[in-house]
């Protein structure tokens, strides 16, 4: 019997062990897969991800602390887990009349804890006897490599890594989450749930620390003097040599005394540098470039990378390494590749060298880097799989180019006692910037041309005042680094706990600024519970879970200690639990009031346009709050989904406009029924 | 007490954030003064306030004094 963590996989391990085919059938309305390989007969279940659920016997919001958590079926812990009961009963039949069980869930330490869980509970104590397959690609080759070397596995260090992990943020979450929930419904507004985990705590305090410089940033004002220089019809833009002018008048000085004057290039300075090519892609590493390049949140890159993986296109894609072993065999792969009309030439190129990929500073020792199969697609790939995928084979190819050589050019012009410089670069040899190129930028701009006592014509001064620019507010990408770089949650979640943290409201927008309700959390956390929110206790945390997945520390004592931790936090915040209570409120209360308010009315120019929702109908729609003074101006909204404002007004009929939260993607909408650009699009 | 220009409690007549912004609004003024030459404090905040990059609370605080100037 072997125990797979999702369908698609089941179905692709029964189809590379099975000698002549494999059938699917169903016990209980469970789909599964059976097969006969060298005389012995398999059946393979899937456990459609974890059928198995921490929780307190209670599950009433309203009851903390709870510390006498255990695993249940997750039918009896979830509402959208009816179909568990019924894997787990079709999986306990199927065991009685198993000889050996294998664990072939995604090798990590949540595929872990499922197999685990599911040997332990499901299959009744099979956890410690049964054999562990283990392969970062679904491929026939893979899988069937894995069964031949599959063992048991003594100690189980990352199954009780994975639970232990488990078991420390459920009584870590449920508990503060409990506690501020309830303190904000005891204030007398409605239920909302306001939840602190483990990772989420220290996320929100970056997320804190930036908006504090952001608010309270004073910017300094600079001048920038640059020229255009012309040389034999050449036009160059070349920037004084000082590249912030802290004073009006001395940048105006330069200005005057350059202007009609004549240039001269007093040094030209080129060299060769070598860009080494990156290494394959880690989660990270992926999901940063896919930001980058395709705008795809981490989160949706995961998503999609999962089922790119699980069409066996690409390897394992939750790792933290950088580094391919010679043993996925690049060959092979690159040959695949090279069927491909997109990638033939490339693949052809590669195969012509030595076969060396560059390497990260970061290995896993789970899984490999990510690297695309080399497989032909047996089915339709979406859009978004299509672009992920080519981002990965791109990336995987580049890993393989020689390094490419630029020449970096920099100039320097004398007009005077005045110096200007201009830079520039060009490619001399391409090396693995050719498989990449279009996801790098190139700045050949025509500086090689200049040689030194080359003569120039000032054809134009110019002095512009700026200002220092504050601080940048994370994106989902930054921020991401940030909690890699700072070693919190794991490649497995940090794009979740980032979702969450829009999803409950603490921040808003694409640059993720803290709402006022996130203010109020965060502010009541480092009040009451101060440690809660500092990385170090997390990041402690995470080292100590590696520990016991080394097997080098008891899961047992972490969890205890874990528990005695939260106790102590918990005293402080229930103690305060009233003002705790107002304090989130308040933020509530402000974020409830902003988020109704749309902008300026244009019909009246008094009032201001909100989200009303009608006593009658119950639905929703735009009006003036100048109303009661004959302001009549109203636009109908849609009636599903989320509507921010977005602080913008339309450009054409200067209504506001709002974002509509709800489907794939936020959309903007300009609320004015009669806008121009509705007539326009209509026609 | 609470903050003049929010509702959180004030430390003296501010809360911390604002305070932290005062402190910065005033800070800038001998850099402005310098880069221009010659700028009154009225003339500061002016700036400051109709400025892109200055932060909301620092925004605030260059209104109130502003404010207090007038007064």
């Amino acid at each position: 019997m072997v125990i797979c963590e999702k369908p698609d996989a089941a179905w692709r391990i029964a189809e590379a062990l099975s000698d002549g085919g494999a059938r699917s059938s169903t016990v209980d309305g469970v789909k599964l897969f059976r097969f006969s390989s060298r005389g012995e007969e398999f059946v393979v279940c899937s456990a459609q991800g974890h059928v198995y659920a921490i929780s307190d016997p209670f599950r009433e919001r309203a009851v903390y602390p709870v510390f006498d958590v255990e695993w249940y079926p997750s039918n009896l812990v979830k509402e959208k887990s009816a179909g568990a009961a019924r894997m787990i009963g079709a999986i306990h039949r199927l065991a009685q009349g198993a000889a050996k069980f294998v664990n072939a869930c995604d090798f990590d330490l949540e595929g872990e804890t499922i197999g685990f869980n599911v040997l332990r509970y499901a299959c009744g104590g099979k956890e410690e006897g049964a054999l562990r397959a283990r392969f970062s690609t679904l491929t026939k080759d893979d899988v069937v490599n894995a069964f031949k070397q599959a063992k048991t596995q003594a100690g189980q260090g990352r199954a009780r890594a994975g639970r232990a992990r488990h078991l420390v943020d459920f009584v870590w979450g449920v508990n503060l989450s409990r506690v501020l929930s309830q303190s904000a419904l005891n204030s007398g507004r409605g239920y909302r749930p306001i939840s602190m985990g483990r990772v989420q705590g220290p996320t929100l305090a970056f997320l804190m620390e930036r908006e504090l410089e952001i608010r309270e940033f004073v910017s300094s004002p600079f001048w920038k003097v640059s020229g255009t220089f012309e040389k034999k019809g050449m036009r160059f833009t070349a920037g004084f040599s000082h590249e912030r002018v802290r004073s009006k008048a001395a940048a105006e000085k330069v200005r005057d005394d350059c202007r009609g004057n004549e240039g001269i290039a007093t040094s030209v300075v080129r060299r060769a540098v070598q860009v080494s090519p990156p290494p394959p892609f880690s989660t990270g590493d992926l999901q940063r470039e896919a930001y980058r390049t395709l705008r795809f949140s981490p989160s949706r890159t995961l998503q999609v990378a999962e089922k790119l993986y699980l069409k066996a296109m690409i390897s394992y894609p939750r790792t933290g390494s950088q580094y391919l072993p010679p043993s996925i065999n690049y060959k092979t792969i690159i040959q695949g590749l090279g069927s491909d009309n997109r990638y033939s030439k490339l693949a052809g190129k590669i195969l012509g060298g030595a076969l060396n990929p560059a390497r990260g500073t970061k290995n896993d020792p789970a899984h490999p880097a990510i690297y695309p199969t080399g497989e032909v697609p047996r089915g339709h790939l979406d859009q978004p799989e299509a672009a992920v995928l080519d981002l990965i084979v791109r990336r995987f190819f580049a890993s393989f180019g020689p390094p490419a050589t630029k020449e970096v050019i920099n100039a320097r012009l004398s007009v005077g006692e005045h110096d200007f410089v201009l830079s520039g670069e060009r490619t001399l040899y391409q090396g693995w910037i050719g498989s990449y190129r279009r996801l790098v930028s190139n700045r050949d701009n025509g500086v090689q041309s200049i040689t030194e006592s080359d003569r120039f014509r000032v054809v134009r001064m110019e002095v512009e005042e700026r200002f220092e620019q504050g601080p940048s507010r994370y994106n989902q990408s930054s921020l991401l680094e940030k909690m890699e770089r700072e070693n919190i949650g794991t490649k497995a979640t940090r794009a979740d706990i980032i979702s969450t943290l829009i999803t409950r409201g603490y921040v808003e927008g694409n640059d993720l600024k803290v709402s006022d309700l996130g203010f109020a959390v965060f502010e009541a956390m480092e009040k009451y519970a101060p440690a809660i929110v500092t990385t170090k206790l997390t990041r402690q945390i995470e080292e100590r879970i590696e520990e016991v997945e080394g097997e080098g520390e008891e899961d047992a004592e972490l969890v205890r200690e874990t528990v005695r931790l939260i106790a102590n936090q918990l005293v402080g915040l229930n103690t305060n639990a009233d003002d705790l209570g107002r304090e989130i409120d308040a933020g509530i209360t402000a974020i409830a009031a902003t988020s109704d308010v749309l902008g300026p009315c244009p019909v009246c120019n008094r009032g201001h346009l909100g989200i009303i929702r009608s006593r009658r109908t119950k639905k929703r729609f735009v009006g003036c709050s100048n109303y009661s003074s004959g302001c009549r101006a109203s636009a109908p909204l849609p009636q599903r989904g989320t509507i921010r404002p977005t602080q913008k007004v339309c450009p054409d009929c200067s209504w506001p406009v709002v974002y509509v939260m709800g489907g794939r993607r936020p959309w903007r909408l300009c609320v004015n029924p009669d806008c121009p650009t509705k007539r326009r699009s209509e026609r | 007490m609470k903050c003049k220009l929010c509702s959180r409690v004030a430390v003296s007549e501010l809360c911390r954030y604002h305070e932290g912004a005062k402190r910065a609004v005033e800070a800038g003024y001998s850099l402005w003064a310098k880069a221009y030459g010659e700028m009154g404090w009225k003339d500061y905040l002016d700036k400051v306030k109709r400025n892109g990059q200055t932060g909301q609370w620092a925004k605030e605080i260059a209104e109130m004094l502003e404010g207090l100037q007038h007064d």
